[in-house]
């Protein structure tokens, strides 16, 4: 507890940190007003309420994932400019346990990703509703939740997997450039193979757009959901190891 | 424990026992044994590239030794809890986070320990910053950064010191000043080991020393029996780095 105190304070110290989620922020909110504005405006009179709830949903987390990539910036930043300025021989003979740093920055920084999707998400959930009053959206129907899961975790998922970056490659360039490689250029890239859709089952981005609804399913929704996951917990424990050493 | 013939009860409290670090083709410490008492200053003197902060990384766990090891209190670094709260150390003065100030600095280290911030506000009084306290870190001479440093190390009242060449950058006040506090600190009957490649500082400051050239161990002595009447400790320290390198 002590440790992801120190870390916490660490974070929220820094106004880089709030520089980032401010800007993340705000972006994802004017991308997801303007977004849901044009969505609602294509929807046909005879839309069920049921219907436009749901549609208010995966508009806001389409805006949703639109932050990651500065809050997968953060979670680089967060290690590699310890690497940088030399502070994280300080933070390891204040708490030796090497393992026990990079957990306590992951439980802040998912903390901080969530609460960052919820900036974005409530309002953009709101105005949503407002905009599309004429139709009389429901209450969140059942089929949401999975939209809900799967953007908060896409959001979380690059942070950590960024902080992994950082802890692994200990330079804030190259470890933007994995994340970027990983998140946005390979899904591309699969694209145009013939195996793309073993690599895009693999890779983290397909499943989250599947999950919020952008992409024809390819697998089932707890594959999605368990490789997103992986992508957040499987490079941290590689980083965890190789720390050791 | 022994009773030296003068002075007060004094503790082996740092063992370094065959410790040996080699990078790839260098030996950057070479079978090094010696052991640091509490109650004085030890001074931990050698050339640049001597082997003094890769040695002072292993003794804190930053780094893991080839060969041999070091212990305070008989026990490995990286097995303390609360480990601010047995040693403080101060590394390289500069690996701080502009972004921050210096208070706030603190207050995380103290967070990791589980340590009151309550004793912050009164280091950095005791160090001379307590009107830069506020101030983000950035705006910090280098000696602003050495006095924020040895108030980092002395945050959780710890019994013994690790001070890496901490009179770096400091002005002539400074350094009498750090020169003061240390030996007011051994005089408190804690354990001081501070580097320094300056001879002349270390001769006003330390009660023994710990002399190394190319990692290995060439002299161990109190100050009074190294430098003779009639020679200066630049002299002792050439003769022994000069007889070290053959």
């Amino acid at each position: 507890m002590n440790t992801v105190n120190a870390e916490w304070i660490k974070l929220r110290t820094l106004r880089s940190t709030w520089w980032t989620m401010g800007i993340a922020v705000l972006v994802a909110l004017v991308l997801t007003a303007l977004g849901a504005g044009a969505v609602i405006s294509r929807w046909d009179p005879g839309q069920a309420p049921g219907q436009a709830a749901m549609g208010i949903v995966v508009a806001v987390y389409v805006g949703v994932i639109l932050a990651q990539l500065p809050l997968g910036m953060l979670g680089v930043m967060t290690i590699s400019g310890e690497h940088a300025s030399g502070m994280i021989d300080t933070t390891h003979v204040a708490t030796p346990a090497k393992s026990r740093v990079l957990l306590a920055k992951a439980v802040v920084l998912a903390g901080f990703a969530i609460i960052g999707s919820l900036f974005i998400a409530v309002p953009g959930y709101l105005y949503g509703r407002a905009v599309a009053a004429e139709f009389n959206p429901s209450a969140l129907p059942a089929d949401a939740w999975p939209v809900i899961g799967g953007g908060t975790l896409m959001i979380v998922v690059t942070t950590l997997l960024g902080l992994a970056l950082g802890a692994l490659l200990r330079n804030g360039a190259a470890a933007m450039a994995a994340l970027m490689a990983i998140v946005l250029l390979l899904p591309f890239v699969a694209r145009m193979l013939p195996w793309g859709d073993w690599a895009n089952v693999l890779l983290p981005t397909y499943p989250a757009l599947q999950l919020i609804e952008q992409v024809p399913d390819i697998m089932p929704t707890w594959v999605a959901f368990t490789v997103l996951g992986g992508w957040a917990v499987v490079p941290l424990i590689i980083a965890a190891l190789v720390g050791r050493r | 424990m022994w009773k030296t013939p003068f002075g007060p009860i004094v503790e082996r409290v740092i063992e370094v026992n065959g410790l040996t670090r080699r990078f790839k083709r260098t030996l950057a410490v070479d079978d090094l044994s010696f052991e640091v008492a509490s109650g004085r200053v030890t001074g931990f003197l050698g050339p640049n590239g001597a082997g003094k902060t890769t040695t002072m990384r292993l003794i804190l766990g930053l780094d893991r030794p080839t060969a041999g090891q070091a212990t305070l209190g008989g026990r490995p670094y990286r097995s303390l809890r609360r480990p601010l709260t047995h040693v403080g150390a101060l590394l390289d003065a500069t690996a701080v986070h502009g972004g921050r100030r210096a208070e706030q600095h603190l207050r995380w280290l103290a967070s990791s320990n589980g340590l009151s911030a309550r004793r912050i506000g009164g280091l950095l009084e005791l160090v001379g910053l307590g009107e830069a306290g506020g101030k983000r870190i950035s705006g910090f001479s280098l000696g602003m950064k050495q006095r924020l440093g040895i108030a980092a190390a002395l945050l959780g009242d710890p019994a013994t010191l690790l001070l890496d060449e901490p009179v770096n950058g400091l002005d002539p006040e400074g350094i009498r000043w750090t020169r003061q506090l240390l030996r007011s600190l051994a005089a408190e009957g804690r354990t001081v080991l501070v580097s320094s490649h300056l001879m002349s500082e270390m001769a006003l400051t330390a009660d023994h020393l710990v002399v190394i050239g190319r990692g290995r161990l060439l002299a161990d002595a109190p100050i009074s029996e190294l430098v003779r009447p009639g020679t200066s400790l630049e002299d002792v320290f050439m003769e022994l780095v000069s007889e070290g390198a053959r």
